[in-house]
């Protein structure tokens, strides 16, 4: 168990032709003793090959990977004690599932034959695969496979686990069960952890910090909440959340911002914010859009709106709304109201985008202008 | 027309249908035409050779009950193991460790260049492959100067010839068997590195992180995930080898080291004529060992080629 340090952490891979291509561009984060660190992005950002380099299986092109407060940049990674597990588990499949947990201890300890088999059958108990031990992987369901891949990592007792998206071949709902035990697990074990995913549900739900990953670069580092509620750019607001919030292209004129479809009207304190931008993104979660069938627009951030396409998810439904109706393909953004309620393709509605909800990113450069108030909750429930 | 067995419209012969019939007749057909030269060669191998002119050779001999058949002897298998004995025994010493050399070398190869990534691999790949491409014949002046000339083996084995059941021209197997595994090593090499392609890279990575070393990974991990194919590469590298004339002719030349192939190229051969059963018999005898190995080996080949 220690502190894992990531500091300017570059990985440039030079293909057959000489092209350079960054995966990796200067990532630095601190992983705190016990911490769940959840490594997040789309496929293709470069969170795995981040991973690998701390496990050791990419050499680091530029940057310092140190573990407990020594470089381990040049360790190969069996002098790493770190575990790992992968999507594919890699299990050894000509080994029983005793074999496969004892394999990391024969050639990474001293321990004798008895303290092994000690070792591996508490583990197995632990990950409730005592009755598996003597079968071989293929014999195995994938959830199975999927725990002996964990009790493997486990039983060697490493300082950090890596798992490299450990849950994405399991069906949806052994996926939620597991997400909860390994959260529990790591609690329990307090080991050092990088979890690597694409699914910002894992994401939200499982880490202690998540660190957003897009090509390349890293994004923002924060608590899920922090992540969520207040982005650091257009990009991890975009990806952190399901369904995605919403944007609207806008030009800044005075204290307003205007658009072809409509008019908002910022605070004093937003437009302090925007500056001197001239056009800015204007963000607003669907869960913060509220949905009035019956009412007027007379204020004005309420717009009339008409429901293009509704999403029935039976806790709530995704709204997907349209400044004009009769388009064949409008241009909608999505509200998510409470399940009980009726709405119907085609209704006009009055949506609200309540003032203290809304983000603003500066167009050109993404980062974020304004976020959304936090101190005000009730007043976005009063209008849902 | 019909009845309640076949389908409406079918012709039928005592209740088969007359299309299953002559399915039946053609394959027994082929079946007796394919084992036809067989059962020859056996029935032939047990005549003796002097009631042999005459006789139809694929009648068994049942002389002198029934004429035109020959005589039963099992003289031409005595015979056969007497002339072929030396050149089986010098076969054996050859073909088990040309054998297990070239399959556990083309298998160590095929993990260094496959499951290891180093630079320049694939260079020295590539000499592996140009080394299946070498013509026989091409080789052969090169060999026998290699060996005769160049290396001292005869002069550096002789020592050895003091041990138990070891003779002084045992050095001639000794250049044989490293000429064979040499020779086989780029087609094993290729064999295993198809299968070890298909071994997944995380399952050797997880190996890495557990604290295994290259060695141990090719131990403990690739090894006993190779045997499959090991199956198929000794079998076909057995087989090989064992059928061998060229490098024989070639490195042996002649004398005590001849081996089982060289052996049958005279035997049943005189002045007087030749003797057919004889030959038979020494062919049957020479056959077997590969026909063996195919028997025990066979379902673990299926299983490699498929793997």
């Amino acid at each position: 168990m220690a502190e894992l340090t990531l500091d300017g952490v570059t990985k440039v891979f030079t293909e057959d032709d000489g092209n350079e291509i960054v995966a990796v561009d200067d990532v630095s984060v601190d992983i705190e003793d016990g911490e769940f660190l959840v490594l997040v992005g789309p496929s293709g950002c470069g969170k795995s090959t981040t991973l690998r380099m701390v496990a050791g299986l990419e050499t680091v092109t530029d940057g310092e990977i140190s573990l407990a407060g020594r470089r381990i940049n040049e360790s190969p990674p069996a002098e790493r004690d770190i575990a790992m597990v992968f999507q594919s588990y890699a299990l050894y499949p000509h080994m029983t599932v005793a074999q496969n947990m004892s394999f990391g201890l024969e050639e990474s300890t001293e321990l004798d034959d008895d303290e092994i088999s000690e070792l591996v059958d508490d583990t197995a108990a632990m990950m409730g695969i005592e009755e598996l031990v003597d079968r071989k992987p293929a014999d195995l369901s994938g959830g199975q496979q999927q725990r002996v891949a964990l009790g493997r990592a486990i039983v060697r007792d490493p300082e950090a686990f890596l798992m490299d998206e450990p849950l994405s071949n399991l069906d949806a709902k052994l996926r939620a069960t597991m997400r909860t035990e390994l959260q529990r697990l790591q609690e329990d074990l307090g080991v050092t952890t990088i979890y690597v995913t694409h699914d910002q549900t894992e994401a939200m739900t499982m880490g202690d910090r998540i660190a957003i990953l897009d090509d390349g670069v890293l994004q923002q580092v924060g608590t899920p909440l922090e992540c969520y509620h207040t982005p650091n750019n257009r990009f991890v607001a975009g990806f952190i959340g399901d369904p995605s919030m919403n944007f609207f292209e806008m030009e800044v004129d005075g204290e307003r911002l205007v658009s072809d479809r409509f008019t908002y009207p910022l605070t004093a304190d937003q437009a302090d914010a925007v500056g001197e931008a001239r056009g800015v993104t204007l963000g607003i979660r669907p869960e913060d859009i509220g949905i009035d069938p019956d009412g007027n627009a007379d204020s004005p951030h309420e717009f009339d709106m008409h429901v293009d396409v509704v999403e029935p998810r039976g806790d709530e439904n995704t709204i997907h709304l349209t400044f004009e109706a009769g388009l064949d393909e409008p241009e909608t953004f999505t509200a998510t109201v409470s399940g009980l309620r009726q709405l119907q393709a085609g209704d006009s509605v009055v949506a609200t985008f309540p003032p203290e909800a809304i983000h603003l990113f500066d167009a050109d450069t993404e980062q974020a202008l304004h976020n959304r108030s936090l101190d005000i909750p009730e007043a976005t429930e009063q209008i849902v | 027309m019909s009845t309640e067995t076949g389908r409406v419209g079918e012709w039928s012969l005592f209740g088969h249908s007359l299309r299953r019939v002559v399915l039946y007749s053609i394959l027994v057909g082929m079946g007796v035409f394919y084992l036809i030269p067989i059962e020859t060669g056996i029935m032939t191998s047990i005549i003796n050779p002097a009631s042999y002119t005459g006789s139809f050779p694929y009648l068994p001999p049942l002389e002198p009950l029934v004429p035109g058949t020959g005589t039963l002897s099992l003289e031409p298998w005595q015979g056969a193991i007497d002339g072929l004995g030396q050149g089986l025994v010098n076969s054996v010493i050859l073909v088990v460790p040309a054998t297990i050399f070239s399959g556990l070398l083309g298998s160590m190869a095929a993990f260094g260049l496959t499951t290891i990534s180093w630079r320049g691999q694939i260079g020295i790949y590539i000499l592996f492959v140009a080394g299946i491409f070498i013509p026989y014949q091409a080789v052969l002046v090169p060999l026998t100067q290699f060996w005769y000339n160049v290396v001292p083996l005869q002069a550096v084995f002789a020592p050895l010839a003091t041990l138990p059941f070891v003779q002084e021209y045992h050095w001639k197997l000794v250049a044989l068997i490293i000429t064979h595994t040499a020779y086989g090593l780029p087609i094993c090499t290729l064999l295993f590195r198809a299968h070890y392609k298909k071994l997944s890279d995380e399952m050797v990575e997880a190996a890495q992180l557990d604290g295994a070393s290259v060695s141990t990974i090719y131990r403990r991990i690739i090894l006993p995930l190779s045997i499959p194919m090991f199956a198929v590469v000794f079998i076909y590298q057995f087989t090989q080898i064992w059928n061998d004339l060229l490098f024989a002719l070639t490195i042996v030349q002649f004398g005590d080291a001849a081996v089982v192939t060289q052996d049958l190229v005279g035997i049943g051969v005189s002045q007087s004529g030749t003797n057919f059963p004889l030959r038979m018999a020494a062919a049957l005898l020479a056959a077997l060992p590969t026909l063996l190995v195919y028997i025990f080996f066979g379902d673990k080949f299926a299983k490699g080629v498929a793997a």
